[in-house]
């Protein structure tokens, strides 16, 4: 009996060792971690901002495995946010409470005032840029992302942002195909300006082509896309020599007054700001404005959720034209990037940058890319079928992306754009003359940016 | 003390502390943002020092020497017998030998170059992460690294061989701290901006026209279900509480149905040949109709509601003399309800000159203060610059100094109110108790 005892006590115990053995051996190669990735102004179409963090997410438990380990990640994805306002504000104050996703899809211009509040930390503090997928993401795109000589973040797409003209009512206002087929490279070249549009677009309502108000039809909000038409009356938004922000104040009442001009012509409407954007989108794809410009992206929307069968049948895209011999033809390129948060393991952050840097990958960038639109951002996507099969976006980085400049990376280039687009605001429906308008600009960016803006 | 007054005080408790953390704890965070410079580049929490290219010209500006800048700029790793022995310890003795073997004495200008170096060797560390954390144990410099302390960054700056004098040194910590600082500017800067002022004109254009319709409406619509028989009176009365009870989004949507360019309005006018337009935001003017009905018609329902109990109120003895004398309707209202309706008509003023004060949920919803900001309010102003813009650059500081002035106006607003109402004789005690 006391022999069975003792043999009972004995295994037991072994058993108890064997369980406990293992589970700490478990512990030692098993790693739970959840992994929130937050995307802001993420329609359906780019779902692949999220999704390719699950790809990669895929791929890294399956080099894991391979070393001996189990990692175990799950992805949380956020992107029901109301506008780009509200993502920032969620993103920034998450952060201060400590609780910041882990990775965010953002612009590039949340960089310079993230990185100095330590919200974010550098990507290039934790992956290899000479290797694998980062060596061949294109220079300048990376460039975009870094801000003080440091790689803050990866870029996740670019695009830019053109002019459109509707085909039809071009030629009816008497512009020949061949013509309208020549119109990107006038534009480029300066032959073909703002002033023309103006006039082309003015003609169209008097032939009652188009309705009043739809001869020239702008993006219903603020956007990066109003820094364009200050560049093309020849603002430039930072001085490359002080690496300051740049207040040209001809240029900026020279982009106000095509604004009031194009309202007293009729061509664009008075109260167009705050137009619902549903309704911009189904006007422009279906023809009901001649001309308008809006972002490469945009294919997506109108070739899909509006029904526009045969895009370049219809529509013609050039560089925002020049605005008089001050200015040049431009566009700008605003691209996205994938940027790390601070957290308070720094495994965390290990694991969440080689996420971001899996993500990079030429073929599963190209899902977002076509699926969305938007232009790739690595040199081996036009290796890639899919990639280069696509018409729009072989013939968008071609037209467009070469000619495309960036907005500055600066602390303060948020309030500059901001009040920027107030004052457009408020002399676009006639509150006050442009010069007026010019003038609270200079004073309010004087008072609130001091000596970060040169004024000229 | 009695155990009576503690009872007392336990009583009251919850509503101190409803005071305490919704009004006391708010307004005294307010008070204290609005004096700094808080925004979302220098965070809530606190700063750093971190010497990089944009500090750099920041410390330029500042009036630094350009020698000393330059100095601080300069970004360096160097292979020398100090890095070697750390990366020994960390890294192995065969990794330190082959870094000393056939790197010593070697400079790079960046982390990158070194980086690269490191890894044509055969016993370097094999994960990317240890392969920069051993670059970093031969940097030389201090450009882009981030101390929490200004005792770390001075001590660094020292360590790397670079001279300061006292006042170098207190320029340095001062110029390139990436927090908050306290700061007066901000009532300085509102007072700048020619916005701002047009903004302050927006808010008593708010105040004055909502208020006025607001009470007119409610007014109106006392007297009018006054004179109705008593269930109807109930139905129109319930049907103007409506908007009161629905939720505000729902509410705006509905307006927004009536006005867009595609809307109600627009339908309608089309038939009699008038083009398409959005009706709440074609001009300044439209959007100052659509913001005053909006809030006048949610603002009546309180002021019907009030108003309407205070009739009640009224003698009925006192009508009924006044038929038998031969008065109007309009002469009871002018005579005999109106006079009996000031108090209330003075109290909805008051509240609701401070409540629209600091209300801007349906502007937002309606216009956002647009056209061109002739809609926006102060509250609404406030809220834009802490909290929600387009480029995200949230300015806590200046937003805080903004909800400030609103927290003084309206204290100094109760103060007014309270004297006019005179208030103690309200609270007086009755005369035929005396």
């Amino acid at each position: 009996m006391t022999t069975l005892v003792s043999k009972l006590r004995q295994s037991t115990a072994a058993a108890v060792l064997a369980v406990t053995a293992a589970s700490f051996a478990g512990d030692a190669f098993a790693k739970d971690l959840t992994i929130t990735v937050w995307a802001g102004g993420t329609n359906d179409s780019d779902v692949y901002r999220l999704d390719a963090i699950e790809m990669a997410a895929d791929m890294l438990e399956r080099e894991y495995e391979i070393l001996g380990e189990e990692l175990n990640i799950t992805v949380e994805k956020k992107r029901d946010f109301a506008d780009w306002a509200a993502f920032k504000q969620a993103v920034t104050l998450a952060a201060e409470a400590g609780d910041a996703p882990n990775i965010v899809v953002t612009s590039h211009l949340d960089i310079a005032p993230w990185s100095q509040a330590g919200l974010i930390v550098p990507v290039e503090d934790y992956v290899d840029m000479d290797a694998w997928p980062l060596n061949n993401l294109y220079d300048n795109l990376v460039e975009i992302t870094s801000y003080n000589d440091v790689v803050y973040g990866l870029p996740q797409d670019a695009e830019s942002r053109p002019f459109f003209f509707w085909k039809d009512t071009m030629k009816q206002l008497g512009y020949s195909d061949a013509e309208i087929e020549a119109l990107p490279a006038k534009v480029e070249s300066g032959e073909y300006t703002l002033a023309n549009v103006l006039e082309d677009a003015k003609k169209a309502v008097e032939m009652e082509l188009v309705e009043e108000g739809y001869g020239f039809y702008p993006r219903v909000s603020n956007g990066p896309d109003y820094a364009q038409f200050y560049q093309s009356f020849g603002g430039e938004l930072l001085d490359k020599d002080t690496g300051k922000l740049l207040l040209d104040k001809q240029a900026m009442t020279d982009f106000y007054q095509f604004f009031v001009d194009a309202v007293e012509a009729k061509v664009t409407r008075k109260n167009h700001i705050g137009t619902e954007w549903d309704q911009w989108y189904a006007e422009v794809a279906s023809g009901k404005a001649a001309t308008w410009h809006g972002g490469t992206w945009h294919y997506a929307r109108y070739t899909g959720k509006e029904g526009l069968d045969d895009f370049f049948g219809n529509i013609q895209f050039t560089l925002i034209p020049a605005g008089n011999e001050n200015g040049r033809a431009n566009t700008i390129t605003h691209p996205l990037a994938y940027l790390l948060t601070a957290q308070d393991d720094e495994d965390d952050v290990e694991i969440a940058a080689q996420l971001i840097k899996i993500a990079s990958e030429p073929r599963i960038n190209t899902l977002h890319a076509i699926k969305s639109a938007h232009l790739g951002i690595a040199r081996e996507q036009s290796n890639i079928e899919l990639y280069a099969n696509d018409r729009w976006a072989a013939e968008a980085t071609e037209r467009l992306l070469g000619q495309a400049n960036a907005q500055p990376n600066h602390t303060g280039y948020g309030q500059f754009s901001q009040i920027m687009f107030k004052g457009l605001e408020t002399a676009w429906t006639g509150t006050r003359t442009p010069a007026e308008a010019v003038a609270e600009v200079e004073a309010e960016m004087k008072a609130t940016l001091g000596d970060e803006v040169i004024i000229r | 003390m009695r155990r009576a007054h503690l009872l007392g005080l336990g009583f009251l408790s919850p509503a101190l502390a409803i005071i305490l953390m919704l009004f006391l704890i708010p307004v005294l965070l307010t008070v204290m943002f609005s004096f700094t410079n808080m925004s979302t580049a220098t965070g809530i929490s606190g700063g750093a020092y971190e010497i990089n290219a944009a500090s750099l010209r920041k410390l330029a500006d500042a009036g630094a020497q350009e020698s000393f800048v330059e100095t601080l700029g300069k970004e360096s790793f160097v292979v020398d017998d100090a890095g070697i022995t750390a990366a020994a310890a960390a890294y192995g003795e065969q990794f330190a030998n082959e870094v000393g073997s056939q790197m010593l004495g070697e400079r790079f200008s960046s982390r990158r170059d070194l980086e690269r170096a490191f890894r044509k060797l055969k016993s370097r560390p094999r994960s990317t992460r240890d392969i920069k954390k051993a670059a970093n144990l031969f940097k030389r410099s201090v450009l882009n690294i981030r101390f929490e302390t200004a005792g770390g960054l001075v001590g660094a700056v020292t360590d790397n061989g670079i001279e300061m004098t006292p006042d170098q040194q207190e320029l340095l910590t001062k110029t390139i701290y990436t927090g908050w600082t306290w700061t007066s500017d901000n009532f300085a800067l509102m007072a700048q901006i020619p916005y701002v002022w047009r903004v302050a004109g927006n808010t008593v254009l708010y105040v004055v026209l909502t208020l006025a319709a607001s009470v007119g409406l409610g007014l109106f619509l006392a007297i009018t279900t006054f004179y109705l028989p008593s269930s109807s009176a109930t139905s129109f009365r319930a049907i103007w509480f409506l908007p009161r009870i629905l939720p505000n989004v729902i509410f705006v949507l509905m307006w927004k149905w009536l006005a867009w360019d595609t809307g109600f309005l627009s339908s309608l006018f089309a038939n009699f040949g008038v083009p398409p337009r959005n009706w709440m935001l074609d001009t300044g003017v439209n959007a100052w109709v659509f913001i005053v009905l909006i809030n006048g018609i949610v603002g009546a329902s309180l002021g019907m509601i009030l108003f309407g109990s205070a009739i009640k109120s009224i003698p009925q003895s006192m009508l009924h003399a006044s038929e038998v004398d031969g008065a109007s309707r309009w002469q009871q209202i002018c005579y005999i309800i109106l006079p009996q309706l000031r108090w209330p008509i003075m109290f909805i003023c008051a509240y609701s000159t401070l409540s629209l004060l600091t209300s801007f949920e349906y502007i937002l919803l309606s216009t956002d203060g647009g056209p061109g900001g002739a809609t926006e309010v102060w509250s609404l102003m406030a809220f834009h610059t802490a909290l929600d813009n387009y480029a995200g650059n949230l300015q806590y500081g200046l937003g805080a100094a903004m909800a400030l002035m609103l927290v003084i106006v309206g204290i100094l607003a109760s103060l007014v109110y309270l004297r006019i109402f005179n208030f103690n004789d309200l609270v007086a005690k009755p005369r035929i108790e005396q």
